[in-house]
């Protein structure tokens, strides 16, 4: 428990700064969808006129964008990656920089197993993850709610949120299995964030190629598009299975690794 | 009964040296000394024991358990302080102290305080403003907050005025004769020969010796170096007892080991200009092992 609280404290700065941010990044894109919605045109026959490839960089979907939710759904691209920025960088950060700050020797001398250290430092991860996943909610529901004209968004942004949820608990393990494997952990966390930049890379890439459709198992960006998810689409069974294997076989990854390597002192 | 007790303790890492077969025991109730020059694998030893490194083989038990597989249980009654002091820099002392504290299920708040005050340690400062010495005494009332029956100490001086070396030294006397064992590691002799039973000596990894330090003071010699005014015969102090006499113009060095009064007697018949007499240093030490094996 002193630990859980101890990295709450720690965290607490940041993760208020994270909330703000995602607010005024809701904010920004609904203020930008009121300005097109009132100037007449249709954003629609605006967005068609781009070429494909650059509406595949943009986050431009098959979403309509005329309706506030459409439009969301494309914000929520972005939503998506200031979150898993967030995971990733926590994951790796909250194991890492007992080493990194040569802490370690404080830490690990104390009556606990390491294992209990990982496991209250995750927990303490999780719900951060858990408040960013909340103030993003909050937000979405507040602003879109404004915008909506009456629109039912709610559901559609609830649905959104469980996927969102999904992807920040794989990029928390992805960055915490790095920092217990890495014989340097210190680079545990720029590690992770190429990691994400590649997989979110990879993803841009398959919107602009159908033929490498296929790729798509390599990265969760993929797993749970809003264009897919929403309007009843819920989310794919197939990719919740394929995100629980990885969350566990990474949880699996940090432990192991962690109980076992050598710390850096 | 042993505390500690090592045995055929190896680790290798990479490149670096790290240690091989080490092998010694620590009685309880003793203080007992662990000696060698920087990068001779104190730290590795310790490290191993409290488990934040494993070793490649052999094994170690402290009160009788595997030191890996008990981990978590032994550490309840080890107090540690390490050669070099970090803690969460957004922290204040009393803080640190108090979440130092909350991992051993007892009320330290009153002993905190009582260290705090014997070390001469503000508690509202925050760690970051803390001096490297003052960082230390911080490291040294963790350590001890708890009242672990094992004290295990790597470098505890260095940073340390004289003053706070003194009652430092004092309140580790006063906890050893509460009962509680102490693993003293240092590259300085003087404070090892000041507080210690026994000693063990560690060279490029191996132990070279374990010895009382009563025993290896009888060995003891000292360093004499003179100038004179004028050039002596160079054969004037060629006396029992002295070793590796080197004559240099006017300037003689030797070391003795015996009755300092012989040595004395001669120098006040000569006319000097200067006179150093020195402890030896570590490496002399360890020399001197060596050529007792050779």
């Amino acid at each position: 428990m002193n630990i859980f609280l101890k990295e709450m404290k720690y965290h607490r700065k940041s993760l208020i700064f994270w909330s703000i941010g995602v607010f005024l990044m809701v904010i920004s894109g609904m203020t930008k969808y009121e300005a097109y919605s009132s100037s007449g045109q249709s954003i629609n026959d605006l967005i068609a006129d781009i070429p494909k490839s650059l509406r595949a960089v943009l986050g431009f979907s098959d979403l309509d964008l005329t309706k506030a939710s459409g439009y969301y759904g494309m914000l929520f691209l972005y939503l998506l990656l200031m979150a898993t920025i967030h995971a990733v960088m926590l994951g790796a950060t909250i194991i890492a920089k007992e080493e990194r700050d040569k802490t370690s020797e404080f830490l690990f001398v104390k009556p606990v197993s390491r294992s209990k250290v990982i496991t209250t430092k995750l927990l303490a991860a999780f719900t951060n993850i858990i408040i960013f996943n909340l103030a993003t909610f909050l937000s979405s529901i507040i602003l879109l709610g404004k915008y909506s004209d009456g629109e039912a968004v709610n559901s559609e942004i609830a649905i959104l949120m469980a996927a969102m949820l999904f992807l920040q608990v794989l990029f928390m393990v992805i960055g915490s299995a790095l920092a217990a494997v890495k014989k340097k952990p210190k680079s545990a966390a720029s590690v992770a964030a190429g990691i994400l930049l590649l997989t979110y890379m990879l993803s841009i890439v398959i919107d602009l190629n159908e033929n490498i459709e296929g790729l798509r198992y390599f990265t969760p960006f993929k797993y749970f598009e809003a264009k897919n998810v929403m309007y009843g689409g819920g989310l794919d069974v197939l990719f919740v299975v394929i995100s629980l294997i990885l969350i566990l076989t990474l949880l699996v990854v940090t432990y192991v690794f962690y109980k076992k390597r050598d710390l850096n002192v | 009964m042993n505390v500690i007790e090592i045995k055929n303790l190896t680790k290798t890492y990479g490149k670096s040296r790290g240690i091989s077969d080490i092998s010694f025991n620590v009685e309880q109730g003793e203080i007992f000394g662990f000696i060698g020059p920087n990068g001779a694998g104190k730290s590795t030893t310790i490290r191993t024991l409290l488990s934040l490194i494993y070793p490649t083989s052999g094994s170690a038990t402290i009160f009788g358990k595997d030191c890996i597989r008990f981990a978590p249980e032994i550490k309840k009654e080890i107090g540690y302080l390490p050669s070099e002091v970090f803690y969460y820099d957004n922290m204040k002392v009393k803080e640190l102290l108090k979440y130092s504290a909350s991992f051993y299920k007892k009320d330290c708040s009153k002993r905190i305080k009582d260290l705090a005050e014997i070390m001469d340690l503000d508690l509202n400062k925050k760690i970051d403003d803390l001096s490297l010495g003052n960082k230390k005494k911080v490291g040294i009332v963790q350590g001890l907050l708890h009242e672990p029956k094992l004290i295990i100490l790597d470098e505890p001086t260095s940073g340390l005025d004289p003053l706070m070396q003194q009652k430092f030294f004092e309140l580790l006397e006063e906890e050893n004769k509460k009962g509680a064992t102490i693993l003293f590691s240092s590259h300085i002799l003087s404070e090892v020969q000041r507080l210690c039973n026994r000693v063990a000596i560690i060279k490029e990894g191996k132990i070279i010796t374990v010895e009382k330090i009563s025993t290896l003071q009888e060995n003891n010699y000292k360093k004499f170096k003179i100038e004179t005014k004028y050039a002596l015969d160079k054969d004037y102090f060629q006396i029992g007892g002295v070793n590796k006499l080197e004559v240099n113009n006017n300037v003689i060095s030797f070391l003795f080991r015996g009755n300092i009064n012989t040595v004395m007697k001669k120098i006040a018949e000569i006319d000097i200009a200067n006179l150093w007499i020195e402890e030896p240093d570590l490496e002399e030490i360890f020399m001197h092992y060596y050529e007792k094996e050779a």
